[in-house]
């Protein structure tokens, strides 16, 4: 994927395009607000990273101008502020994802993951299906190979969520903030805890399973062995 | 040039103010009573003249000119005619009769000054005079004294005058004593504010118990300075426990990294050993966090738009996540939540709550233990119990609980920062709500009441 990180600090920037690198991504880096809003003009990109304060323009000024020129390049701030109000005025400027300092790499990397693609698949469809696993969304109604499976609620939100990123990561955070709608980090173990009663439930028998754990990132639903 | 102090107060600017527009008024009101009294008493000595030579012209057309002349002499002696002046003039200006040195004639009416050399036993008089022809040629002047007319407006004059000085005087005197008594009053306050600037910060304006606009200052301004001793309090309080709190895990990092540094390991062995110190860098961020947003909860001063957030949703949820640790320590946590609540507040906050208060419950009790989270209408309005079956808290701690970093001695060894009860206690005074500890016996219960929905009346100017 196609990366611009607008990033002031030299370290921080540094950190972020050698980590994408080596996941594979093409990054670009800007310093100032001004000169990232040129290059995400300019130039065609899959995912912004946006520190939202910078010199020149901050972070949310730069969104802002971007959307209202008719850009729609995702966008994830990543950013000091954590206060109350912060993640909902990024999100309201146009931003898609927030990330707040610090955060591990892996963490990072899966949202650009997810974000990238995004963009690319039509969200609104009421029948996802991943290999012999199909979820029908407005039934609540998943089947494996023709056979039928219980699911709660819960557990449909969360393999809801698994699929649209199929093999893609997803990290346990970004699972609290998608399918429990948390934005902060409850100790406890309720994401493994749901996701092995999922794959429970997904793998009866002689299945493969779908559900893998990467270790040290998150989960990754994935049909292929 | 120095003004004293006194004069330069607004309470004597403000009195010199009240004086010059006083002065103002007094000096309209004297034209007028001058100008009318004048008027009046001109009338009445003009009614005078006018009869008079009405009455001698009548004389001279009905009796002749011996008459008339007879009559002039005798008025000039007669002592109620004192302060009229009569003259008979011939045509060739000679005085025919009366007590007047000859004039010019004039219809009009004039002023004139009788000499004392006129008329030896009588001092100088002005009169006011008119003259009237007669068909003979002769000519009639009758006049009048002007003495009482200007006594009078002496006295007017002298009148005015005087109260015009008592005016500035007490003016003057007034402004002076209200500027001391102001300037009193200020100084009390601006001494007070130097005594505190000079770091007696436990000082208070005297409030004299008037109940006067002094008082209304004195005590505003003391509950200003009450709160701002106390948010200074807290946060040397606050510096105090972050350099001591924050000391020890930054000591047992460095530690680490100076024994990693000091000898030779393999390359596994210092994987482990980074790994180790990142989780060590994580915790102390974490603390930096929570106490950050302790700080950003507690200062924020706009209340940011009041949203509804589905209470019974989050309390499923808190309960929903919490589950997996209450079995790991195979305790029970049974959620009583009453369907539909809606609370007024930041839905990430109240879950954040909550949590914490469920987190601790499960932290602090034993295995085996029972927690219950209730949610359901109460008087006040909407009440939350978070109860568990452990420990509890003892009552002379309950109040320190809340403190940063503050841990009971019996909770040491548990994993935590002591800052979760300190950041429930800032979302709750946020959202004003009241938190309650009380005793379950055994066991904890904290009762969070969420204060009455203020909907009506959101919902009125909605519709206006």
């Amino acid at each position: 994927m196609r990366i611009l990180v607008i990033e002031d600090d030299r370290e921080t920037a540094d950190y972020l395009v050698s980590g994408l690198a080596d996941e594979g991504h093409s990054t670009t880096s800007a310093r100032t607000g001004s000169d990232g809003l040129m290059l995400a003009e300019k130039d065609l990109f899959d995912v912004l990273l946006v520190d939202r304060m910078l010199p020149g323009m901050d972070g949310l000024r730069l969104v802002k101008t971007l959307r209202s020129s008719g850009n729609t390049t995702p966008v994830l701030f990543i950013t000091t502020l954590g206060g109350i109000d912060d993640r909902v005025t990024g999100l309201n400027a146009g931003g898609d994802d927030y990330l707040v300092k610090p955060f591990a790499f892996a963490e990072l990397a899966a949202r650009v993951v997810a974000l990238g693609r995004r963009s690319r698949a039509a969200s609104i469809q009421a029948r996802i299906r991943v290999g012999d696993v199909e979820l029908d969304l407005l039934a609540h109604s998943l089947s494996r190979g023709g056979r039928q499976i219980e699911l709660q609620p819960r557990e449909v939100r969360l393999l809801e969520y698994l699929m649209r990123h199929a093999g893609q990561i997803v990290t346990r955070t970004m699972l609290l903030e998608n399918v429990w709608n948390l934005h902060f980090d409850p100790h406890t173990n309720v994401v493994e805890t749901q996701m092995s009663r999922l794959r429970c439930k997904l793998k009866t028998g002689a299945d493969i399973d779908l559900i893998h754990t990467i270790r040290g990132s998150g989960y990754c639903f994935r049909a292929d062995p | 040039m120095r003004i004293p102090k006194l004069l330069r107060t607004s309470s004597f600017r403000l009195t010199t103010a009240y004086a010059a527009l006083f002065s103002v008024s007094a000096a309209i009101l004297f034209v007028l009573v001058y100008s009318g009294t004048t008027h009046y008493m001109e009338v009445e000595l003009d009614t005078a003249i006018a009869s008079d030579i009405t009455e001698f012209q009548d004389i001279f057309e009905t009796r002749g000119i011996e008459a008339l002349i007879r009559e002039i002499r005798a008025r000039g002696r007669q002592a109620d005619n004192a302060n009229m002046a009569y003259l008979l003039q011939s045509p060739t200006n000679a005085a025919l009769a009366g007590n007047m040195p000859p004039q010019k004639r004039s219809s009009r009416l004039f002023e004139t000054r009788i000499p004392a050399s006129f008329s030896p036993d009588r001092p100088a008089r002005r009169i006011r005079a008119r003259s009237v022809a007669l068909s003979d040629g002769n000519t009639l002047f009758v006049g009048v004294e002007t003495a009482s007319l200007i006594d009078m407006q002496s006295v007017i004059l002298r009148a005015f005058a005087f109260s015009f000085g008592i005016t500035l005087l007490l003016a003057f005197v007034g402004g002076i004593m209200m500027s001391r008594n102001l300037l009193l009053h200020v100084e009390r306050v601006s001494q007070t504010g130097r005594d505190i600037m000079a770091g007696n910060l436990s000082l208070r304006i005297p409030v004299r118990g008037v109940d006067d606009e002094f008082d209304h200052l004195a005590t505003s301004l003391n509950l200003m300075l009450e709160q701002m001793e106390r948010l200074i309090e807290s946060m040397r309080q606050v510096s105090n426990d972050i350099a001591h709190d924050l000391r020890t895990p930054l000591n047992r990092l460095r530690q680490r990294l100076e024994r990693t540094q000091r000898t030779e390991h393999s390359a596994q062995w210092l994987r482990a050993a980074i790994c180790t110190s990142i989780t060590e860098v994580d915790a102390i961020l974490d603390t930096f966090s929570a106490l950050l947003r302790i700080a950003q909860i507690e200062s924020a001063t706009s209340t940011p738009e009041p949203r509804n957030v589905d209470l019974s949703e989050v309390l499923d949820t808190v309960v929903e996540i919490y589950q997996p640790s209450a079995e790991e320590k195979r305790q029970s946590l049974a959620g009583r939540i009453t369907r539909n609540l809606t609370a007024t507040g930041d839905r990430e906050l109240l879950a954040q709550m909550v949590s914490n208060l469920v987190e601790n419950a499960i932290r602090h009790s034993p295995e085996g233990a029972a927690i219950a989270v209730t949610a359901a209408h109460g008087a006040a309005g909407i009440e939350v119990v978070v109860a568990d079956s452990g420990p509890g808290i003892p009552a002379a701690e309950r109040d320190k609980v809340f403190r940063r970093f503050y841990r009971l001695e019996a909770s040491r060894s548990t994993p935590g920062n002591g800052l979760g009860l300190s950041l429930v206690a800032a979302i709750a005074e946020r959202h004003q709500i009241a938190i309650a500890l009380e005793d379950d016996q055994p066991g904890l219960r904290v009762r969070l009441t969420f204060p009455p929905a203020g909907e009506p009346a959101d919902r009125s100017a909605e519709a206006a």
